[in-house]
This record gives structure tokens, sequence and C-alpha cells, in this order.
């Protein structure tokens, strides 16, 4: 038997089609997961869910659907509460929410960590695995926990104030860095026009020279034009100041 | 058509196809989904997650992160194909291989003969196996993380999700590389890094229909031999089992440069039996 390319081109895309075709028709074919875990093979939880199986995809739903842990409990313990749907919400957004949190991760595996220790299943979390602070108070009330695993629990806890503030924090300086009106070398025309200065009194400050582009930085302008950066600066500064 | 563009519009057919999946995944998130064409993440369609994730499947029942059923209905379909022929998911489906490709069209512009000859051979095939080494990394670090850890040094992965901010700058710097490379040497990621690659080059040892050279009839014009991106030294073989082919016809006196009829061809059988009984013509 002699094979040509005319021959070759079709195995691929005919094997692609009838192995795609005969998966999908036998229902085993999936592009995304199927929000359902593996279950426990063997031992004292042969035949439940295993939460270690959870995804990043899986929503605060899905546990429930398939855990039986109310999305009510679970939006408290991670701190959604305020969340016009926390049912939608999905453990992969923990990381992004909260991320490293004092060198300990609130992420999926926090989820899985949770899951486990509200149904009091087996699971070994990732050691830098961190849970936020209200999740204690709910496993507290609603899980049955050891003396031994509540003081695992309290040793990987992170407040979620500590995010707050470090949320806080970063905007903060962000404000702070909008309301001041110091010109500085990364300072441009555009500040200037922002912070209230015509287009004018810029070309005052300049000595009577034509203001430079919207997007252009003031020292850098100077440098080109070969004056004083300090010089335009301080006129510049004193018209800010006086606005 | 032409007989060599049958195979460069199958590779651009898979090319765009998974150009198109790509995106529309992310499209799909946004809501704004093409209808019609899959939205599946690139992870889920394809066929070497199916291989990264055997371990974890084994072992816990389970796909890797990111793996899903599909990879490995992929992965045995691709399986199945390379037993009767060896890898002609490399030489005719892969999107990257197709953009070495097209790469290479520029080198050899570029660089004329000397381009895909820069290393000599009897360095070069040992350089080869290179790819098995990272296979086993890979494979070995995916059972043990259970995440597919090969994405972050992927070029593959780099080219098609450049735009999502989910590709580690390794990625990009390996993509950079094996493109700048493709001006020098035909598909260097096929040929000393892909994981992938590696595994199908292990069906040209088992392969049902080899590629196969009629010493009676060949006339040693090396055709085949400057013909073969992948270097193999073809006009002296007699049944091509080398692990680096990629089934891409170039060779062959049906569809590629050997100018005698009968001399190189995908068959079973021998030579002398056909023409006996009329078939290779």
């Amino acid at each position: 038997m002699k094979i040509t390319a005319k021959t070759a081109a079709l195995i691929l895309p005919l094997f692609f089609l009838v192995g795609i075709l005969s998966t999908m028709a036998a229902g085993y074919w999936a592009t995304e997961s199927s929000k359902t875990p593996v279950k426990y093979e063997t031992g004292e939880f042969a035949g439940e869910y295993n939460p270690a199986d959870i995804r990043g995809s899986y929503s605060f739903g899905d546990i429930e659907n398939v855990f039986g842990i109310p999305v009510d409990s679970l939006a408290r313990a991670f701190g959604f509460t305020g969340e016009e749907d926390p049912s939608a919400i999905q453990a992969k957004l923990f990381e992004e929410v909260y991320g490293i949190v004092d060198g300990k991760e609130v992420g999926t595996d926090s989820l899985r960590y949770f899951v486990a220790l509200y149904l009091g299943l087996p699971y070994e979390p990732d050691e830098e695995t961190a849970l936020p602070q209200p999740a204690l108070s709910v496993l507290k009330k609603e899980a049955a926990l050891s003396e031994e695993t509540l003081a695992e629990v309290e040793s990987r806890l992170v407040s979620l104030e500590t995010v707050r503030l470090e949320t806080d924090a970063v905007a903060e300086t962000e404000h702070e860095e909008a309301l001041d009106t110091t010109i500085k070398g990364k300072t441009t025309f555009a500040d200037l026009y922002t912070w209230g200065l015509t287009e004018d009194q810029v070309r005052q400050g300049l000595g009577g020279l034509e203001p430079g582009a919207r997007g252009t930085a003031v020292r850098d302008y100077c440098t080109e034009a070969g004056i004083e950066f300090s010089t335009v600066k301080t006129a510049l500064q004193e018209m800010v100041d006086n606005l | 058509m032409k007989k060599n563009r049958l195979r460069k519009t199958v590779q651009i057919f898979f090319l765009v196809f998974i150009a198109l999946i790509a995106v529309n995944h992310t499209l799909a998130e946004t809501g704004a989904a093409i209808p019609l064409i899959g939205n599946a993440s690139l992870h889920a369609v394809c066929p070497f997650g199916g291989v990264v994730s055997l371990y974890q499947l084994i072992t816990a029942g389970t796909f890797v992160k990111k793996a899903h059923e599909s990879n490995l209905v992929l992965m045995l379909i691709v399986f199945a194909s390379a037993l009767l022929l060896g890898p002609l998911f490399c030489g005719w489906v892969c999107p990257f291989g197709t953009v070495q490709e097209l790469v290479s069209k520029l080198g050899r512009k570029l660089f004329k003969k000397k381009f895909n000859r820069f290393i000599p051979y009897s360095f070069d095939r040992y350089l080869r196996f290179l790819r098995y080494a990272l296979l086993a990394w890979v494979v070995f670090m995916t059972a043990r993380s259970g995440q597919l850890v090969f994405a972050n040094v992927d070029p593959y992965y780099a080219l098609f999700q450049f735009w999502t901010g989910e590709v580690a700058v390794s990625g990009f710097i390996a993509l950079g590389v094996t493109l700048a490379l493709s001006l020098f040497v035909e598909r260097p990621f096929c040929k000393y890094a892909c994981p992938y690659g590696a595994v199908l080059g292990l069906f040209n040892l088992i392969r049902i229909i080899p590629l196969k050279r009629n010493s009676s009839s060949c006339i040693s014009c090396k055709k085949c031999d400057r013909a073969c991106p992948m270097n193999i030294p073809l006009s002296g073989a007699g049944s091509v089992r080398n692990h680096q082919c990629i089934a891409c016809f170039e060779c062959t006196s049906t569809d590629g440069v050997c100018p005698v009829p009968g001399t190189l061809e995908f068959r079973t059988g021998s030579f002398e039996k056909s023409a006996k009984t009329g078939e290779a013509e």
C-alpha cells in the first residue's frame, strides 16, 4: 500500500472529525471543567466529593450545588457579603482581590481548605495557604472543629483589614500624587493646564516662548529650548500657587 | 492544486482555526464571542495536555489544572495517526510549526543554500535529543505540581495568548528566540525543544506505514536530503525510521522533490513486489 500527500492530508482532519464527534455523542468530550469534582475512591470518605479537585473556575454557587455549603456562608467567610450576586464569585477571584497577604496566599487552595474544614473532609493545604479572618467565625459557628484543627486554622488566618489597609494605602498615595501641584521633572504641560493655568500664563512662564505639546515634560522642553528649567519652574510654580 | 501546496493549505487552515479559537475564547469572556467558532481555551485544544495529564489521570483520576477530557481525546487521535504514518500532526497541523516555516521563508531568501545548514549534522544529531530531556522535565514537573508548567516557557502559548496578560516573560523570551532562530534553521523549536514532538517522534520507530527508499532506482541526487526540513540524511537510508521525521512528504517521489518515480514513498511492502504487480506507478 502506498500513501500519497492527498491521503495524508485527509487522515488527521478525518480522525479529528470522527474522534471528536464520536466522543461528543458519547458525552465524553469536554473543553472545560464540569464543575463536578472527583470523589474519594477509598477510605472512610469513599464516594464523597473531594475538595482537592476544586478549580479556580468554581463559583460559590458551584460549591453550594456540589458540597452543600450555603453561598451566604462562603460569601461571609471570604468577605464578599456586599456583592450583588455572591453565587457567581469564582475562586480564581481571590488571588486578584487578596493575593499574598503577610507572606500567605488567599487563593483557590483556600477555598479547598475551607470546604474540607467545613465538611470535616481530609485535605492537606499548601504551606502558604491562608484563610481570611471571617472564615474562622463561620467555621466556629457552622462546623464542628477540634481544638487542634482550630489552632491550625488560626495559624493560617490573615486579616481582611490588612488587605483593605494596603489597598487604601495605595489608593491614598495615588490620590495624594494627583493632588500634589508641585512642578517636578516629570510634570507635563497637560498637568499645568489641569491645575488651572492658561496657555497664556504658561507662555509667560516660559519667557514668551510657545508652550510645548500637552504630553511633553516641561523640563524636557526647557532642555530642548536651551532655557533654565529652574527659572521656568519658579515662575510657573508661583502662578500655580496663586491659583 | 500544486502538489506541494496541499500541505501548506492544510497547515494554514489549522493555523487560522486555532488562532480564531484563541481569540474567540477571549471574546467569550467579555460576552462577545463569534458564533459558530469554538471558544475553548488554548489549553483545552492542545493534545499535549493529554500527555502531561496522564500521570495524574492514572494515579488520581483527575486532569491537571486547565486540562480536560478534550486533551485526552485529541492526544489519542494524534497518537492513532502517528501510529499509522508518524508525526503527521507536526508536519501538517501544528500551528507553531507552520509559523516557524513561514518565518523560515525569509531566512531561506536571506541565506540561500546556507539556510538550515549552519550546524554540521554530525554534531546536530545529538542536539536533537535535547527535546527528550525537556519532555522528561515537563512530565515530571507537571506530575509533581498538578499544573501545566510548560505554559510558562511555551512559545506556542505565548504566540496565541500574547494579548491576555497570562503569558510569562519567559514565554515571550522563548517565542522571540524561536522566531529569531527560524531565520537560520528550519523549525528550531521542533528540532531541539518541542516535548510533544519528542513524544510523536518516537512513533517513527514503530509507524505502520514507513517512508521507504528504493535503493535500486535511487540515482543518489540527494535532492531529498536538501529538501528535508529536519535535515535527515535520507539518501543513504532504506526504511526511514529517524525520530525527527515529521511526515511532511517534501522528499517523496509521489509529492515531493524525488525525481524518480517509485523511489521514496510512504508505503508498506517492498518496491520489487509492487513493481511486479504494477502498484508502484
